[in-house]
């Protein structure tokens, strides 16, 4: 990837700390929600179907309590990541059985290839295996401490 | 936008997605990356019932340019195709063509104003 800093590729617009949905498709409705409100994709119901047929591979839900949903779309512009937690977790089929807390959804557009997205998703995968930044991502509250995990040195 | 063209849209999404598990590159990848991909299959009948939605007409035509190009139908934005980038003539505005599928002159693709 590009040497840009992980979390410049975050906005605080983007991120929702506290998540009300319980469910899987709601959790993602969610997130969808407010990507639209916030003007970054142009219809809903495309990401929609693109992320619900990305789940019908297998859930994007790794284990360790973290999600990351995510595909190409013609309803998104740019590479573009949410950030979103929930305190209590959501049973998003995770792959060790344990409800995910954290989700990084992940949206690149439809006339890039995928090598767009891979690097963005391998590096936060590297992010999620350090145990002292995972821990302190199931807990952070707003965006500075966001961004203080994402490109801190520990 | 009509529903043919949220249709063929979303054909286009499902695709693409169909394109990327089918390439070894992208695959081999995410499974090293930990993520499960079984359910082509699933994708595949996905895709078949959505394009038997599509009037045949439309779905030729999007099967001739998807097979030419990586994305066969896009927005219009910034009065130009994003596709080939070149300008596109101002009758595209016009009230009249709003909710018409309209082709690019220069490239083909299929257009729609969002």
């Amino acid at each position: 990837m590009e040497s840009r800093k992980l979390a410049s590729f975050f906005e605080e617009d983007l991120c929702i700390f506290s998540l009300r949905s319980r469910k899987k498709s709601s959790v993602l409705q969610e997130m969808v929600r407010r990507l639209a409100t916030a003007g970054r994709i142009s219809d809903e119901h495309f990401i929609m179907e693109m992320l619900k047929n990305r789940e019908s591979l297998g859930s994007t839900g790794l284990g360790m309590s973290v999600a990351f949903p995510h595909g190409r779309s013609l309803a998104i512009k740019k590479l573009t990541v949410l950030f979103a937690r929930s305190a209590g977790g959501v049973d998003f089929e995770a792959q060790d059985g344990e409800n995910t807390k954290i989700f990084f959804l992940i949206l690149a557009p439809s006339d890039k290839g995928a090598e767009i997205y891979l690097a963005l998703l391998s590096e936060l995968i590297g992010i999620i295996q350090k145990p002292q930044k995972l821990e302190k991502l199931l807990t952070v509250k707003d965006y500075a401490s966001l961004v203080a995990v994402l490109d801190g040195d520990e | 936008m009509r529903e043919e063209f949220r249709l063929l849209v979303g054909l286009q999404d499902l695709d693409i997605m169909i394109k990327d598990m089918k390439d070894k590159v992208t695959t081999d990848e995410l499974k090293n990356m930990g993520f499960k991909l079984e359910g082509l299959e699933e994708l595949l009948t996905a895709r078949t019932k959505l394009a038997s939605k599509i009037p045949t007409a439309l779905l030729n035509r999007y099967e001739k340019l998807a097979g030419h190009y990586k994305v066969a139908i896009l927005p219009v934005s910034g009065n130009q195709c994003l596709g080939c980038f070149v300008k596109l003539p101002t009758s595209f505005f016009s009230s009249a063509y709003s909710h018409e599928l309209l082709t690019c002159e220069n490239c083909g693709r299929m257009l729609y104003i969002p």
